[in-house]
Order: structure tokens, then C-alpha cells, then sequence
């Protein structure tokens, strides 16, 4: 392994906090949405080198299982986004109170 | 044979169910031909199968009904004398009451339901009448128990007619109870339920068990024919249509327990508690009811409490060890009671509802063909010699003297008493209701007096019968030919148990028929025609009388007073005081929790990520720790 496993997990946690603060700082729903897709990456970022620094192959198959989920995950986020810009005309997400108890 | 008697329980079901299921889809006609139609035909069944039997007994066995390891009850008939003539007699008199009801219900528009409950009725009775075994038995038992119920409470829409028929229930249901304890008790001993069996096998009961099992079966018969103590509820069974009270007293129901007891005499017969036990409460409630009777204004209660004092010389024939007296007056009885039920049904719906016999009066002249009818039911109730309940009656009150036991002596006096208050009641509510009585004259004198004339003619049949019924077992003092005692001669207990000579037979006869004319032409003078207020008595004495001696006032402090009072306590002290308040408690407490926890759920995303992320650093930090620290 040229990088060492150290760097590597340093950069999944850099990329996972860049998300997490995309995701909680902004308003906008797509960019939440962004957010979260990145750390997702993230974490498969950490997977797939633990995986080599152990020599296992179960967490490339568990990076497999993300990106689909991910995938999902996107189709049907970004088609709640578009039915939501549709209903209130606005992508806000403090413009959403219906949750409130 | 087995065809026969599996169509003569076949007709009355199918047409109960017929009518059940498609009743309301047919025409009025096809309906009151179902009901009428299906009875008479097992009354020919009826007829069929006791001319072809004879004098022989079947043993037969309709279908596998329940088979639970060494447990089987099975649908099986036990057809010999006793059963032939009560089912004959079941289904003529059911038959004529059908015919009578379609003139009676002509009006009502609930007459689908009537004549399935009806048919339903005599299925139950005709399963009484004929089961082997007990299990089987107590299905008719139940049955019937449930169709007094729904009749008795037939135009539930009026309150009281609905607690009447709850009434009645319940109250046998406490006598069916006991009966449900000596069939198990039965089942253990004798490892199956059949009755000619039990019968047979009788002799290897020990004593304290057979008087055990006698009693539980008596105190069953007790709430099926409303003997003491449970009498109160068959007055007010009065509430039904008055067909129905005549079913229920004449041909079904009542007579029940008292055919229970013939039926199972062997065992009742073991124990000489059980019979000193049965004749002393039936000598009493003849008495009692006779009594009550005679203070009643209601024609049907008059009848109600005149049914439950002839019930209770069945029971005495019984205790008395004379199954066939009790048998032979079963008949007669249910054949004049018939009569006057439906004759004073003729009364009722005549005069539109009254049922006071105080403001009747005058019908002999306004409606003479119930006048007439209705004296032969009188003439046979009071056992005025030489008709109807005359000679059954008699025969009771004899085998009842004759028995060594010195408390039968007492026995028969009370029973020769209750049967002259019997000829005072009965012919109270016949002059009163029929003579000239010039203080009602205009209250009715206007209305138009008209039942359907069928509706009187049919009753024809049953007068004959009932002024006759001393023909079927004439004593051969008289020149009978004793005919019933011969045909049930070989049952347990069908011969007088200790005989008495013929010539002490006929001037015991002759006494009591002497008294019973004499207590007559007294009643004549006491309710004779024209006398404005006839039979005033002391208003206490009315009151007590009237009332059944208190006995509903007093089961109403005694028991449904205590029982109310440990419901409401248990409903608002424990249940809704104490379980339904800790539960109302918690239920407040989590409804203040989630208050708190409503702030929380703020609606908004952004609130929600950030609390996300918290969290996932919190338990990140700890694993990071805990993960520190085991190193």
C-alpha cells in the first residue's frame, strides 16, 4: 500500500465533517442532500482501506452496498425535492415546519 | 322406526330453520303453513310411531354426535310408553296451538319470528321427550330454556316483556345448573350418559350418592316447572302472546321437569330423601299457589299460578312414587290448560287487551261459544266429578295417602286443600269474568265483541279431550278400563306403589268429588251474578296473596338487593375506582412527558440534522474513551 492507511483515514474524516457541515450549515435541500452523499463517500472511503490494510475483501462488498443504497438514496431524495419545489414553490428547508409536534 | 321418530324431531327443526333462513322472503300464507304444517306432520309421525310401536321400547341411535376419547354422546332416542305418550301429546297440543296462532298473530307483522321460535319450541320439547341420552337431553333442556326466553319476551320493544323473558331465564338457568351437575356426576359414575342404561344400572349407587343425584336432579326440575322456591318467574312469563303461555304451560316447558323426574324415576326412587323431599315441596306449592291464585285479577296470571299448583301434584305423584298419576294428570292438564289459555286468549283479544277479569263480566251473553269452551277448561281444572282432572287428580291425592311414611298423610290433607282452593280460584275467575256483572255492563257493551271464529273452533278439540280425559285411565271402579296404567304398567314406578282397595278407592272418590261440588256452589254464592263487588277480602290478606306471599319482594331484598350492591361496589370502587384510575393516571403522566418532549420536535430539518450529528458525537467520543480506557 503506497498511501498509508493513516493519511487515508484522514482525508474519509476530513471529507465526512466537509459533509456533515454542508449538511447542517445550509438551507437548501439539494445541498443538504449533497452533504450527505459525501459523507456517505466518506465512509466508503474508510471502508475500502481498511479493507486493504487487512486484506479482507468484505469492505470493497460493503463500498458496493453503499453506492447502491447511495444511488437510491438520491433518486428518491431528489424526487421528494422536486414534489416539495412543486407543492410550496421553495427549496428551503426552514420553510418545512408540517413535522412540527 | 328409526325413520319415523328421526321425522317426527326432523319436521318442527326443519321448519324453525326454514323459516329462519328464508322466512322473510315468502309469502304470509307459506309461512303460517311452514310453522302449522311441520308440526302436524310430526304429529302424524307421532301417531305412526305409537301405533306401530305398541307396548315395545327402542333403543335407537341417530347420528354420532360428540366422540372425545372414552367420552361419547351421541344423538339416541329411547322410545318406549312413557315417551310415546308424551310425545303425542306434545305435538297434538303444539299442532292446535299453531292453528290457533295463525288467528291469533293475524295482526302482528313479527309473525316469521313468531312461528320459527314456535317450531324451534316443540323441536326442544320433542327432544325432551324422546333423548336417551342426557347429554342429548339437556340440548332440548337448554333449547327450551331459550325459546321461553325469546317468546316470553316475544314484543321486546315494551320493557317489562324483555325483563320478563330475562326473568325466566335466569331463573331456570339456576335449576339447569343442578341438572348440568348431576349429568357430569352421571358421566363419572357411570361412564356414559344414556338413560336406559342408568336406569338398568341403578341398583350399584350408593345412597348418599343417589340421593345427591336426586336432589340436583329435583332442584333442575324445580326451575323448569317453577315449583318453591322458584316460582316467580312463570307469572310473570304472562308477558309473552297468550299461545305461547299456553305452550309453555300445557305442552312444553313446565311439564318438563316433572318428565324428567318419570323419566329418571329410578334414581329419584333409590332415595327415600329425595322423595319425601320432592313430595313435601310439591305439596307445599300446590298450596302456596293455589292461594295466590285466588287473589290474582289477572285472567293469565290466575292461569300462571293454577299451572304451577297442577305442576305440583306431578311432582307429588312423583314423590309419592306414582309415576303414571303423575303422567295421566300431566295429560289432562295439558289439555284443559290449553284450552283455557287459548279460550282466554279468545277473551283477551275480544275485548281488546283487558286482561282484569274485574272488568269483564257479562261474556256468557256476548261471547257464548268461549262460554262454554271455557267451562269445560273450568269444570276440568277444579276436578269437578266426572271430568278431566277429576280422576287424575284424585288418583295423586290417594297414592299419596296410602304411602306408609306418616308425613305423607299430611301431604295428601295439604294437597286435598290446595285442590279445594283450586275449585274456589278457578270458578272466581269464571263467574267474575263470565256472569252478569251490572258495575261493568257500559264498558264494553258499545265495542264490537268479536274473535275469529276459528279461533274459538279450534279450541273444540281440546274441550272434548279435556272434559274426557278421565276416559284414558278410568279407575275400573268406575268401569274404566284404566287404560294408561295398563300401557305404563312395566315402567319403574308405573303401578301404585302401595295399593289401597277398590272400595276405598270410590268412597275417597266419592268424598272428595262430594267436597269439591260443595266448595263450587259456594264460589257461586261468593261471585254470583249481578253482585257489583263480588269476593271482597281483607286488604292485607289480598295484598300478601296477591303478591305471591312477598316472594318477589323478598328475593328482591334477599339477593338481587345484596348482589346489586357488591356490583356497583366492585363497578365504581374497583373498577373504576381503583383499575380504571391507575390506568387513567398513567395515562395522564405520559400525556405531561410528551408535552416536554413536544418542544423537541421543532418540524424543522436543519434542528434535526444538528441533533443527529450531536449525538453521533457523543457516542462517538464515549466508544473513543471506553475504547482508551481498555487499552
Amino acid at each position: 500500500m503506497i498511501v498509508p492507511y493513516g493519511n487515508v483515514l484522514l482525508l474519509a474524516v476530513i471529507l465526512f465533517l466537509m459533509g456533515a457541515a454542508c449538511a447542517v450549515a445550509r438551507r437548501n435541500l439539494l445541498m443538504i442532500l449533497i452533504g450527505v452523499e459525501i459523507m456517505l463517500n466518506a465512509g466508503g472511503l474508510a471502508f475500502v482501506a481498511a479493507s486493504l490494510k487487512w486484506q479482507r475483501l468484505e469492505g470493497q462488498a460493503f463500498v458496493l452496498f453503499i453506492f447502491a443504497v447511495a444511488a437510491a438514496e438520491v433518486a428518491i431524495g431528489l424526487a421528494l425535492i422536486v414534489h416539495s419545489q412543486r407543492r410550496t414553490g421553495s427549496v428551503n428547508a426552514d420553510h418545512y415546519n408540517l413535522m412540527k409536534g | 322406526m328409526k325413520t319415523i321418530l328421526f321425522f317426527l324431531l326432523f319436521f318442527p327443526f326443519a321448519g324453525s330453520l326454514l323459516l329462519a333462513v328464508i322466512g322473510r322472503y315468502l309469502p304470509r300464507r307459506v309461512v303460517e303453513s311452514i310453522g302449522c304444517l311441520t308440526v302436524l306432520a310430526s304429529l302424524g309421525m307421532a301417531i305412526l310411531a305409537f301405533g306401530s310401536a305398541g307396548e315395545k321400547r327402542y333403543l335407537l341411535t341417530l347420528f354420532d354426535w360428540i366422540r372425545v376419547g372414552d367420552f361419547t354422546a351421541s344423538m339416541s332416542l329411547y322410545y318406549d310408553p312413557l315417551a310415546a305418550v308424551m310425545g303425542l301429546m306434545v305435538t297434538f297440543v303444539s299442532s292446535l296451538i299453531h292453528l290457533y296462532s295463525v288467528s291469533f298473530m293475524r295482526d302482528d307483522e313479527d309473525y316469521v319470528r313468531y312461528f320459527c321460535y314456535m317450531n324451534l319450541f316443540v323441536f326442544s320439547m320433542l327432544v325432551i321427550a324422546l333423548a336417551d341420552n342426557l347429554l342429548f337431553l339437556y340440548l332440548g333442556w337448554e333449547g327450551v330454556g331459550v325459546c321461553s326466553y325469546l317468546l316470553i319476551g316475544f314484543w321486546y320493544r315494551d320493557g317489562v316483556n324483555a325483563t320478563a323473558g330475562r326473568k325466566a331465564f335466569i331463573l331456570t338457568r339456576i335449576g339447569d345448573v343442578a341438572f348440568g351437575i348431576a349429568i357430569a356426576l352421571f358421566f363419572l359414575i357411570f361412564d356414559q350418559l344414556s338413560i336406559f342404561s342408568i336406569n338398568s344400572k341403578v341398583s350399584t349407587l350408593a345412597a348418599g350418592m343417589a340421593t345427591l343425584l336426586g336432589l340436583l336432579l329435583f332442584w333442575g326440575a324445580v326451575g323448569k316447572s317453577a315449583q318453591l322456591p322458584l316460582v316467580v318467574w312463570l307469572p310473570d312469563a304472562m308477558a309473552g302472546p297468550t299461545p305461547v303461555s299456553a305452550l309453555i304451560h300445557a305442552a312444553t316447558m313446565v311439564t318438563a321437569g316433572a318428565y324428567l323426574l318419570m323419566r329418571l324415576f329410578p334414581v329419584i326412587a333409590l332415595s327415600q330423601v329425595t322423595m319425601i323431599t320432592i313430595a313435601t315441596v310439591a305439596a307445599l306449592t300446590g298450596l302456596f299457589s293455589a292461594l295466590a291464585a285466588l287473589a290474582q285479577t289477572d285472567i293469565k296470571r290466575i292461569l300462571a299460578y293454577s299451572t304451577i299448583s297442577q305442576v305440583s301434584y306431578m311432582f307429588l305423584a312423583v314423590g309419592a312414587g306414582d309415576v303414571t298419576g303423575g303422567m295421566v294428570h300431566l295429560l289432562s292438564h295439558a289439555f284443559f290448560k290449553a284450552l283455557l289459555f287459548l279460550g282466554a286468549g279468545c277473551v283477551i283479544q275480544a275485548l281488546h287487551e283487558e286482561h282484569d277479569i274485574f272488568k269483564m263480566g257479562t261474556l256468557r251473553q256476548r261471547l257464548p261459544v268461549v262460554f262454554w269452551l271455557f267451562l269445560a277448561g273450568s269444570v276440568s281444572l277444579a276436578a269437578i266429578p266426572p271430568f278431566g282432572g277429576f280422576f287424575s287428580k284424585d288418583r295423586i291425592l290417594l297414592s299419596t295417602f296410602s304411602h306408609p311414611e306418616p308425613i305423607y298423610k299430611v301431604l295428601a290433607l295439604i294437597g286435598e286443600v290446595g285442590a279445594l282452593i283450586t275449585v274456589l280460584y278457578t270458578f272466581r275467575m269464571f263467574f267474575v269474568a263470565f256472569l252478569k256483572r251490572p258495575s261493568v255492563h257500559e264498558d264494553f257493551s258499545d265495542r264490537d265483541l268479536k274473535v275469529p271464529k276459528f279461533m274459538a273452533w279450534i279450541n273444540l278439540p281440546l274441550a272434548i279431550l279435556a272434559i274426557s280425559a278421565a276416559a284414558i285411565n278410568l279407575p275400573s271402579v268406575w268401569g274404566g278400563s284404566a287404560w294408561l296404567t295398563h300401557y305404563l304398567a312395566f315402567l319403574p314406578g308405573g303401578n301404585i306403589a302401595y295399593p289401597v282397595s277398590e272400595s276405598l278407592e270410590a268412597w275417597v272418590e266419592i268424598g272428595s268429588g262430594l267436597l269439591n261440588v260443595a266448595v263450587l256452589i259456594w264460589a257461586y254464592f261468593l261471585y254470583r251474578p249481578e253482585k257489583p263487588t263480588p269476593g271482597v277480602m281483607r286488604s292485607s290478606l289480598r295484598d300478601l296473596l296477591f303478591s305471591g306471599f312477598y316472594l318477589d319482594r323478598l328475593y328482591q331484598i334477599a339477593l338481587v338487593k345484596p348482589y346489586q350492591a357488591i356490583a356497583k361496589t366492585l363497578w365504581l370502587g374497583v373498577d373504576e375506582g381503583g383499575i380504571d384510575d391507575r390506568f387513567d393516571g398513567t395515562g395522564t403522566a405520559f400525556r405531561f412527558f410528551s408535552l416536554g418532549l413536544q418542544l423537541w420536535t421543532t418540524g424543522r430539518l436543519s434542528t434535526y440534522l444538528r441533533m443527529l450529528l450531536l449525538g453521533l458525537t457523543v457516542m462517538l467520543c464515549m466508544l473513543a474513551l471506553g475504547w482508551y480506557y481498555i487499552r
